[in-house]
């Protein structure tokens, strides 16, 4: 035997002033499924964007011209679960925890050989293409070999002093997630 | 039916019985939040403090700390130097508190690990310290490392933590809750 419809008038006359069609588009055809969906969805929802997406504040320059002072964007915190973070990509980076970060791009990976001549990368001794880099850079740094689980992070702003500015190697637990613009 | 009034009470019990166990033997990790919750608003001041209370102030300071307790402060190109010993912290706390109008102290992330015999642990933490009438606030990830003593859970070493290779000390403006300084 088919269960029976709540919506449906038990003697096959609905005596409600609101119409049939118009309960059915608000409280669905099972208003029992209806508020449990309601419940649901609102909590899942909460939940996923509670573990994937963080949003932040960007302060400073150092990731000038591509991302401004003052401006707000979201990390994706879920972005690296699958896949290893590649040269290019523009994380956050945490200190003790999550509310004070760096942002910075991902120019050298593990096992490779990050130097600075003349402001151009190069990485174990071949220049990097830098599409991303617009300022005038002037930089020097010695060879630095990253460890196995190593990456080398610096803004896309190098036209201002190498020591005013946040760069170097990080641990790959470091990484909170990837920008998303 | 009937006992349904019994199990209510056997449960408001057994959540009470639970929250006493926690409020009267807090764990080790708990302690240390609440003695660096404590450190941050001691070490917080703002104008018109008197001589009296600046000093009592400081004295406060140092009781945080180890009577051996080393403070390694290296931020290349900026800072390096060395406080070794309770006196050092006191009479850099007064400096300070001498010398700024006002300070504000947070800690907006703390991880601490507690060592398994329980006699040690290491809080891994940010350090946001806000200086009266200046626009920009001092953001540094340092370590500090407790030791089980007599008296408590003291200080016996804090030193700064490099989050990128390069670091040098971060003055930043706080705006949000989760800021990404670039």
């Amino acid at each position: 035997m088919p269960a029976q419809n709540p919506v449906q008038p038990l003697n096959g006359r609905d005596r409600s002033p609101v119409p049939r069609w118009l309960r059915i588009l608000v409280i669905g055809r099972n208003p029992k499924a209806t508020l449990i969906r309601a419940a649901v969805w609102p909590v899942l929802l909460l939940l996923g964007y509670h573990f994937t997406l963080l949003r932040i504040h960007v302060e400073g320059i150092s990731m000038l011209p591509t991302y401004q002072d003052g401006s707000k964007y979201f990390v994706n915190r879920i972005a690296y679960l699958w896949r290893e973070p590649q040269r290019g990509d523009v994380i956050s980076i945490r200190m003790a925890g999550i509310h004070e970060m760096y942002l910075k791009r991902i120019i050298g990976l593990p096992g490779e050989t990050v130097a600075f001549v003349n402001g151009r990368v190069l990485i174990n001794g071949e220049v990097l293409d830098e599409p991303y880099e617009k300022l005038p850079c002037d930089w020097n740094l010695p060879p630095e070999k990253l460890g196995p689980d190593q990456y080398f992070v610096v803004g896309d702003n190098r036209s201002m002093p190498s020591q005013d500015h946040y760069f170097g190697k990080m641990d790959r637990d470091r990484i909170v997630g990837k920008i998303i613009r | 039916m009937k006992n349904v009034p019994s199990f209510i009470l056997l449960a408001a019990l057994a959540v009470l019985g639970v929250w006493l166990w926690f409020v009267l033997s807090p764990s080790p990790e708990r302690i240390i939040r609440q003695r660096l919750a404590k450190l941050a608003r001691t070490a917080s001041f703002s104008s018109g403090e008197g001589n009296l209370a600046r000093l009592a102030a400081a004295e406060d300071i140092a009781g945080y700390f180890a009577t051996n307790v080393e403070v390694d402060i290296n931020v290349p190109g900026r800072i390096q130097h060395t406080f070794t010993g309770r006196d050092e912290i006191q009479q850099a706390a007064l400096g300070v508190r001498s010398t700024l109008s006002g300070l504000k102290v947070t800690f907006p992330d703390i991880n601490i690990t507690v060592a398994p015999d329980k006699q040690s642990a290491v809080a891994d933490l940010t350090v946001e310290a806000v200086v009266a009438g200046e626009r920009d606030s001092i953001v540094q990830e340092m370590k500090f490392t407790f030791r089980k003593t007599d008296d408590g859970w003291l200080i016996s070493h804090v030193e700064t933590v490099r989050t990128l290779s390069s670091t040098t000390l971060r003055f930043a403006q706080r705006r949000a809750p989760f800021i990404v300084y670039t």
